[in-house]
Formats: structure tokens, sequence, C-alpha cells
């Protein structure tokens, strides 16, 4: 398995790592233009000095940020876009839905902070809708990072993309997944073998399935991960190939159940006519509201490494 | 051709387009009629003026101005004018709005001449603002032109795109409003008056230049030196003008939005567009 297998937490932010790169491919094509709608990040600062031309904060508009990304995008410019991840999918989801992937234009949309990132912000600025948003439109492609690794290509696979790009990015330090260099193009990854319980995630959840995975070892099940990074266009085959070598199926996501990974994997199962033991774990479509740590709302969602092997065990 | 010569041109064209126009929505039975005649004079003189450049064999020529119909529901009268110079074929309008057609209600940039899908209200002049910036960048010397309703003008993101173009001196951008005073269901006076509209653009760095729409003497004077202003704001046109222009039965009245003429109204139609 080309994948690591150590803990140690990376050095580098899984943000930075993505605008390091994104800067570095700036710093060498100059048709490459960043649009934000005033949002910041380390990195960007070096953009924003060094490139001016090529960075534009254009304040909190995001309708206008995505329409004007559309009309440099038909003139030739290849167009980084940039909000909190719930502004930049939600207040502006016709022009991306019209201006970007009915007109199929090769733009990138960053969303900072998906899910419950920005937890003691509180539900406005959470992005726990934004895949079942997303993944509803033609031509667009759905790309979650979960390690700085993965972070970095990203940047370079959302630049090379001929479709329009949305990836989500979170913010933290988080154990290094992947080796430099990991080739990406496939989409999903089995991170961990097991043979009980396959536990499908994505995101910075794929670092919760792993703890959980570990846990479970206690109760004598052996759990397997695997980590589901490129969400549209998804990997069927794939997927269903490590699908097809358990017996019980687990989806862990930091989204609300209605139409995330776990709804995807449902369709999956459903469309691909699989019959297996298969139980979803998110945020309750009904109940997500609250304010607090990122780790406290997870407990109150179950979402908790002991509330998830109770919930599994049961 | 001296000038009057050019605007009695200008009008027997605005007749042959506003004809075509009542033919695709009659043979469709569907479209936009009352702001498809409102703005087929600012059409015309932009496309058969000598102010828009654009190359029929090459619609793609990256030195083509760019318009965008952001009021696309008005494509009727789009296509009739992209057909007439031959972008696309006069029989291509008998599909307007058939089964399996790519010539529907609203533009699709798949359709040669046509640079934006629309039909959503509120999106093109940011597209606009975008082509223009890219415009500047790139060192191109291509106008960008954006066709809006004043209908449109309630949109939030019409002026989320008109303060990000001046603060940008995108002069290379200018917005026309076909203002003829009335939305889908109601008289914008009365429903939620815009006014003073020409000093919200002003407020927001535009120039602004009042025009009637219908005049092929205002036309041509504001389009006059659209491409070598010496401002650097963004320009906007305010053309005042009447929804159904040209038919006197649909001329200002609410029902004509989308109606299309049948039967005695249909031989008056006609007969009006003809003389």
């Amino acid at each position: 398995m080309n994948v690591k297998n150590e803990t140690a937490i990376s050095q580098v932010d899984i943000r930075d790592a993505f605008f390091e790169e994104v800067y570095s491919i700036a710093s060498k094509d100059s048709d490459v233009m960043f649009l934000t709608a005033d949002m910041g990040a380390f990195s960007l600062k070096k953009l924003k000095e060094n490139f001016k031309k090529q960075y534009v904060n254009l304040g909190v508009a995001e309708q206008n940020l995505v329409s004007v990304g559309a009309g440099l995008t038909l003139g030739g410019k290849k167009v980084f876009l940039y909000a909190i991840a719930a502004f930049m999918t939600q207040r502006c989801f016709e022009q991306i839905k019209i201006d970007l992937c009915y007109m199929d234009l090769p733009v990138v949309i960053i969303g900072a902070g998906p899910g419950i990132t920005y937890s003691t912000d509180g539900p406005t600025h959470y992005a726990v809708e934004d895949i079942a948003i997303m993944r509803s439109l033609p031509n667009i492609v759905i790309f979650n990072p979960s390690d700085s690794t993965m972070a970095k290509a990203a940047a370079g696979i959302a630049y090379k993309s001929k479709k329009p790009f949305y990836v989500r990015i979170d913010r933290g330090n988080y154990p290094l997944l992947y080796k430099s260099g990991y080739d990406f193009s496939g989409g999903v990854e089995l991170l961990k073998e097991g043979r009980d319980l396959l536990i499908i995630s994505t995101g910075a959840m794929v670092h919760r399935a792993i703890e959980v995975a570990r846990r479970l070892k206690d109760y004598s099940i052996d759990a397997g991960v695997v980590d589901l990074y490129r969400i549209k266009p998804l990997n069927k085959e794939r997927l269903l190939s490590f699908i097809d070598k358990t017996s019980r199926l687990v989806t862990l996501e930091e989204h609300t159940l209605s139409g995330g990974i776990g709804s995807i994997v449902s369709e999956l199962l459903a469309d691909s006519n699989r019959h297996i033991s298969f139980k979803r774990f998110g945020l309750c479509p009904q109940d997500y509201r609250g304010w607090g740590s990122r780790e406290w709302m997870r407990k109150s969602q179950g979402l908790d490494v002991e509330g998830l092997c109770e919930a599994i065990r049961k | 051709m001296n000038t009057a010569d050019k605007i009695s041109e200008l009008e027997k064209k605005a007749k042959a387009i506003r004809n075509s126009i009542l033919d695709t929505i009659v043979c469709a039975n569907k479209g936009h009629i009352g702001g498809s005649f409102s703005c087929t004079d600012v059409l015309v003189a932009l496309y058969y003026g000598g102010f828009l450049r654009y190359e029929v064999s090459d619609p793609e020529n990256s030195d083509r101005d760019r318009l965008i119909l952001s009021k696309g529901h008005s494509c009727a009268a789009l296509y009739s004018v992209l057909a007439d110079l031959g972008f696309i074929s006069h029989d291509k309008l008998k599909e307007f709005c058939q089964d399996g057609t790519d010539l529907g209600g609203h533009p699709d940039r798949s359709i040669p001449g046509i640079e934006a899908d629309t039909g959503s209200l509120g999106h093109g002049l940011g597209i606009g603002a975008g082509l223009a910036l890219s415009a500047k960048l790139n060192k191109k010397d291509f106008m960008t032109v954006v066709l809006l309703g004043d209908g449109e003008c309630y949109e939030g993101s019409v002026w989320e795109a008109a303060n990000f173009a001046s603060h940008y001196k995108l002069n290379n951008l200018t917005a026309i409003v076909d203002r003829n005073g009335q939305c889908v269901t109601d008289f914008i006076q009365e429903c939620n008056d815009l006014e003073p509209f020409a000093d919200k653009w002003k407020a927001f760095g535009w120039e602004v230049r009042n025009i009637n729409g219908h005049s092929f003497k205002d036309l041509l004077g504001v389009f006059s030196d659209f491409r070598s202003r010496d401002s650097q704001k963004p320009l906007m046109i305010i053309a005042d003008t009447v929804k159904g222009k040209g038919v006197s039965f649909m001329e200002r009245k609410i029902p004509w939005h989308h109606s299309v003429p049948k039967g005695k109204d249909l031989e008056t139609a006609r007969g009006e567009l003809k003389t």
C-alpha cells in the first residue's frame, strides 16, 4: 500500500499546504487569478504582495465572486475562487450552477472550513450541506483532502482540471496519510485493511475513522478504513472493489446525513445490487445546530470515538 | 451614408427584426415578446450601426466584442439579429423552443454569437465585469456590452457587479438598461420604484447617459465614442423604452410580457409591423 502508516502529526497545516502550492502555481503562470471574498490565509499574504495583478479581493460578495470568475475564465484566465465553504457554496449556488457548471467552465472553487470547522462560530458558518448541494450539479468535481500531502496535490489537480472543481479545505495539523508523490487519480484509497468491518470516510473525518478502527481492536473487531477523497465523479469500480471484500459497512462524515457520502454509498449499493450490512454516521439533519468546540460538537452528535465504537458494536 | 440615411436604414432593419421576432414567437407559440420588442432598437444599433466588432465566419474570434444578453428572456430579439447576420440560419428560428432544440427560451452559449448562458437575472453584469477585467489584464481591446432589464436591477448581484466594475475602472465595459418600466406582473414605478435610477448608478461610480432607446439618433450618438471615451468609469446607458414597442395594443400592457398574439391580434400586429 502506497500510504503512510506513521501517526506523526504533520508540521504543515492542511490549509497552508494547499495555499503554498497555489502560490507556487500562480508564480509560474501569470494567467492564474486568485479571487477572494475577503477571506485570507497565511500563504495568501505573499500572493497578494508579490503578484498584485493576480490577486483580487472583491469583498463579501460571493455572487459577484463567481460571476466575475466566470467572465475572467471566458477571457482566458485560470481562476481560483475562495471563501468560507458555507458561503462559497450556498450564497451563490445559482451562480455556481449556471455560470460555472452549466457553462462547464474550469473554475476552482475553494471552500474553507468544511463541516463544523468553524464550530464556535455556529450554524451560519458550518458547511454541512455543501456536498449534497454541490454533487447535484453537472460537470463539477468535488475533492476533499484528508492530509497535507493530498491538500498540496489537490492544488495542482485543480489547476489542471478542465471542469469546475470544488475543493474543501480544512485547517489544522493532521497525521500524514500519504507519501509525497502519491498518485491521487484513483479518487478513493484503502488506508487500512480490516476483516470484520469497513469504515468509509472523507476529509478530516478520515482521521476519526482511523481512531475508531484502532479502538475497535480492543473489542476484537478488525476494522478497515477507506478514504473517499474524490467525492465526484465517484470511482465506483474502485470503491466497490473495497466494499466487496467486507461483510459490514459504515460511513462516517461531518456532514448532514441528507445527501453526503453516506447517501452516495447507499446509492452505489442500491444501483449495483449489493446486499450488505450498512450503517451511516454523520450529522442529524434535524439537530446539528449548536455552538462549541469541534470535538464537543462531534460528541453531541455521537461522532466521538467512544460513541461511535458503542454504536458500531450494537 | 449621411446620418439621415443611416437612421432610415436602421429603422428599416429594426422593422424586419421585429417581424422576425413575431414570426419566431408565433411559430413556437412561446416567447417573451414585450421585452424583445423593447430592446430591438438597441440591438439593431449595436449590430448594424457599426459599433460592435464581430465576424460572422469566425464567431469566437478572440478580438470580437462580447455582448451578453443578461435579460436572457429577450433572446428572440437577439436570435433574430444573429439569424439576419448569418450566425445561425433563418430556418433555425423555426426551431425556437421546439423539442430537442438548442434555441430555447433563454440563451445558451453553444449557439454561435451567444457569449453566456443567461436567463436567471442578475448574472450578466458580473460575467461582463470579469470579461472586461480579463481584457485589461491581457491588453486586449475588445469591448464588453451587457444588456440588462430594469426589472433585473432588483437583483442584488447587479449592484455587487456595479461596485466592482467602477472600482476596477472598467471603462471597456458598457451596460445598457432596457428601461421599459415593467417587470412581469407589474409596473416598476408602482411595485417597487427604482428611482432615482440614474443617480444610483452615478453613486456607484458609473458614467451615466440617458437616451430614448427607440431613437436611432440618440442610439447613434450614445455609442459613437463608446470605444474611445476618456473616462475611466464604466458606461451605463439608460435607454428609456416601451415594452411591446411597435405593436400598439402590446405597448405598456402587462399581459404582453410573454403572451403570444393569435387571430385578430396577430393580424393587427402583422399589419402594424409591415407599415
